[in-house]
């Protein structure tokens, strides 16, 4: 299998600080991988290099062997990234089937010339019905996402990144915030997505979905790659063991995660 | 007869003119303090080449792209400041636009430019065509908003950052609805000029940019009906009531502060929210 | 020497700019609000000022009264004005207040007439001679000198006092100082306070020094403060400080050699252009 991204060397420094030191990691195709690590270990930084949202000091990140180094985000989106954002963000003056519709209709949005001379919307109105009732949130289509639980509002991220049709998601702790049914449900829905041949990078704290979905573990501390491989191994690693012991509260949340 | 068909110009020129700023700030959610700059590039344009002998209609192009050009160099602006730096900017930019106009003896300085030819219109005539161009403006707005490019602007408004991360160009966006608001900005500007004959840099400041603000937010931000009205009403009502014309200042700001005290969405929210009080109910 | 002279003028400029302008910052920095009606409170200062100074003939009287009756409106405007509409996006507050600023510009020429006040008697008017070229008015002294300590014993105070420190911490994180007990309305209160009657302050000094008290008087010096605090980098201090005297600077130069093009009004926003291009954050952006 060639990789699909492969991410070489990154090192980002702000003001001084070192938020990510020399990491390299590979996401074959159709991967689902676990990038994990206690709070501040560079996991977000590390998916704003992808995105392009943060330009890395030195490295280099490729999709399908092309650099991605200096595009802007919305052309990386175009070559075929989605991002799910630890923070829900959806567009509160439109309904969920519109937060939908705008992401799928990608090449209608290619250009201003473009927006203006088209109307239609039906196709994408069909695929965001189609994404939400795969995710299970079609009875709200028509309502505003300002009145929406939080379980919701995750899945519809997550429809609107989908939308996009994506080769490689990037998901930023899709299950934070809900409780552990609901995580669950998520999870599924996650390895269903990826069965369908997406491939996934998904950072979470909830270990315990982390070790039953992914196939593979990247984890970052302090920056610094520290492991990579089976999640069974890599949680029996020592380093990996010390850093999550070594860093407080968080981190024990995770460990009871990971032992439920 | 004629006092009636000057009015209803001034209307239809207002209505333009406040429909250029809404697809700016109502459609896509960037401030502008200083728009009536652009109405002022448009009318100088217009007002300079009709008295260099060009007819009047082929000023309009010449207005529209001037306008528009300056208008994608503080679109520039808006790639690099947001919010609050973005208002400040756009104030400047009005500012700029006056104290240099006002120093070009070439331009007429403090005095402006008067006499200014006749299009050839009848009274009548001129005031069918400031109204099929604000209808038409109208037409276009509604057009926009109900297009892929109004969504996008739409989203721009209410969350940038997260517009980018659906893929979509946003500098390109916003440039192109400074380029559209300020093309229209400097049709009203040339439309401006024709009727009064006369202009001088005072018509373009702060004040009046502040004025086509209000008519936007008292209609309700990206309302094209809303703001259609209200420009219309607000337009024509110091001429109506003398005693507002006296007062026109004070009922200007204190509608604009009251408005956004008790319903920032303008006149279209306080409709909607008597109308439609469960539009966003749940199911 | 025209340079010295220049410096110097621009520096007294500068003065009243960093008096309107440290209200505006105090006010932003606190509730992220462009207090465009913050002017109304420079002009409220010189009418209040020239009408006690006229009835008393005591200048001192007459800068006490402006100061606390133009603190008493701010704290108004804070809680009937700005309180109720703070959770909105930020376009909101920022248009509520330039129209309440119109409304009041127009207030004052309704009850006061249009073509403004003067003083009766000449306040301050004596001409100082320094290092035996650069001529004063005593008001000009007056004002550099005046702002230069009423801002130094401001910044004691907010170093040295509880409500100081409490204001300090509510600016850098409110929710934070809120859980210790500070409450945002009275910080607000004081802010307000403070700011308007150094505008007030501000206003009777320039009222004085032209011998004028118009209802247009705030409009120049408010939109060039905004200008000073988005220069400033918005809600900072010592930034606003630096901007409003360098602004003065700039603008006293400008005038001389580019007023054949630009006015002084287009010199001052042609700067804070050219700044924010280059440092869109402005000078001292908080960080």
């Amino acid at each position: 299998m060639s990789a699909l991204l492969a991410v070489s060397a990154v090192t980002v420094q702000f003001d001084g600080v070192t938020a990510l030191k020399d990491v390299s990691f590979a996401v074959p195709q159709g991967e689902l991988l676990g990038l994990i690590g206690p709070n501040g270990a560079g996991k977000t930084t590390m998916l704003r290099v992808i995105t392009g949202v943060v330009r890395q000091t030195a490295g280099r990140v490729e999709l399908d062997g092309r650099p991605l180094d200096g595009l802007p985000t919305h052309i990386r989106i175009r070559r075929g990234l989605a991002l799910s954002q630890q923070i829900v963000r959806p567009f509160r003056e439109m309904s969920v089937i519109d937060n939908v519709a705008l992401a799928a209709g990608l090449d209608k949005t290619a250009s201003p010339l473009k927006a203006l001379f088209h109307r239609q919307r039906a196709r994408e109105l069909d695929t965001g019905r189609g994404l939400l009732a795969r995710l299970g949130i079609e009875q709200h289509a028509d309502e505003s996402p300002q009145i929406q639980p939080m379980g919701t509002l995750k899945r519809l991220e997550l429809a609107r990144a989908l939308a996009l049709s994506p080769r490689l998601l990037l998901l930023d702790e899709p299950l934070a915030g809900l409780n552990s049914k609901e995580a669950r449900l998520l999870a599924d829905t996650i390895t269903e997505i990826n069965r369908g041949g997406t491939t996934i990078i998904l950072i979470e704290h909830n270990l315990g979905e982390v070790m039953r979905v992914c196939k593979r573990l990247v984890v970052l501390d302090n920056g610094e790659k520290i492991a990579e491989g089976e999640p069974q191994a890599v949680m029996n690693n020592a380093v990996v063991r010390a850093a999550y012991l070594g860093s407080g509260a968080a981190s024990q949340e995770g460990e009871r995660h990971a032992a439920a | 007869m004629e006092y009636e068909i000057s009015l209803a110009t001034t209307m239809a020129i207002s209505v333009l003119f406040a429909l250029s700023l809404n697809l700016i700030t109502g459609f896509c959610g960037q401030i502008s303090l200083g728009h009536a700059a652009f109405l002022g590039v448009g009318a100088y344009t217009s007002g300079m080449l009709a008295k260099a002998g060009v007819p009047f209609l082929l000023t309009l192009p010449a207005a529209m792209l001037l306008a528009s050009a300056l208008g994608v160099i503080v679109g520039f602006a808006s790639l690099r400041v947001r919010a609050d730096f973005l208002a400040i900017t756009t104030m400047g930019v009005g500012f700029l636009f006056v104290g240099v106009v006002r120093q070009q003896d070439a331009l007429g300085a403090e005095m402006g430019i008067s006499a200014i030819p006749d299009a050839g219109m009848s009274k009548f005539a001129f005031m069918l065509f400031a109204v099929l161009a604000a209808a038409a403006v109208a037409l276009l707005s509604v057009y926009v908003r109900g297009c892929w490019m109004g969504r996008v602007f739409g989203a721009i408004a209410e969350d940038e950052d997260t517009v980018r991360v659906l893929g979509i160009d946003v500098p390109r966006f916003k440039l192109t609805a400074f380029a559209l608001g300020t093309a229209l900005a400097g049709l009203a500007g040339a439309l401006y000029a024709q009727q009064l004959k006369f202009i001088a840099p005072d018509s373009f400041g702060f004040i009046e940019s502040i004025t086509v603000l209000s008519m936007v937010v008292v209609g309700g931000i990206g309302s094209v009906v809303g703001v259609t009205v209200s420009a219309a009403v607000l337009s024509v009502l110091p001429s109506w009531f003398q005693v507002i014309g006296d007062y026109k200042l004070l009922v200007y700001g204190g509608l604009l502060f009251l408005m956004m005290r008790f319903s920032p969405g303008g006149m279209a929210a306080l409709v909607a929210r008597i109308f439609h009080p469960d539009r966003w109910g749940t199911k | 020497m025209l340079y010295v002279e220049l410096i110097a003028q621009g520096l007294i400029q500068g003065s009243i700019y960093a008096l309107i302008a440290l209200g505006l910052t105090l006010v932003y920095g606190l509730l992220r609000i462009l207090h465009v009606a913050h002017a109304a409170f420079f002009t409220l200062g010189g009418y209040v000022g020239v009408v006690v100074a006229n009835q008393t003939g005591s200048l001192a009287a007459a800068i006490v009264a402006a100061m606390i009756v133009a603190g008493l409106g701010g704290i108004v405007v804070f809680r009937l004005c700005y309180q109720p509409i703070l959770h909105q996006p930020p376009f909101v507050p920022l248009i509520a207040s330039i129209g309440l600023y119109i409304a009041a510009e127009e207030l004052f020429r309704i009850v006061f007439g249009p073509s403004g006040l003067t003083y009766k008697y000449a306040f301050l008017q004596g001409e100082v001679e320094l290092l035996g070229f650069l001529r004063f008015k005593t008001g000009e002294l007056v004002v550099v000198f005046g702002s230069a300590a009423i801002i130094g014993v401001l910044s004691l105070l907010q170093t040295r006092t509880r409500i100081g420190v409490a204001c300090q911490a509510t600016v850098s994180d409110p929710q934070m100082a809120e859980s210790f007990g500070i409450s945002l309305s009275r910080v607000g209160d004081i802010n307000f306070f403070v700011g308007s009657a150094l505008a007030a302050f501000a206003g009777v000094m320039v009222s004085v020094l032209n011998n004028m008290v118009e209802p247009t008087m705030g409009s120049v010096p408010s939109y060039k403060a905004l200008a000073i605090i988005v220069l400033g980098g918005l809600g900072s201090v010592r930034g606003t400080l630096v901007a409003a005297l360098v602004l003065g600077v700039v603008e006293s130069f400008g005038t001389i050699y580019l007023g054949h093009f630009l006015d002084r009004n287009a010199i001052a926003f042609a700067f804070l252009i050219l700044v924010l291009m280059w440092r869109p954050q402005g000078l001292f952006a908080r960080s």
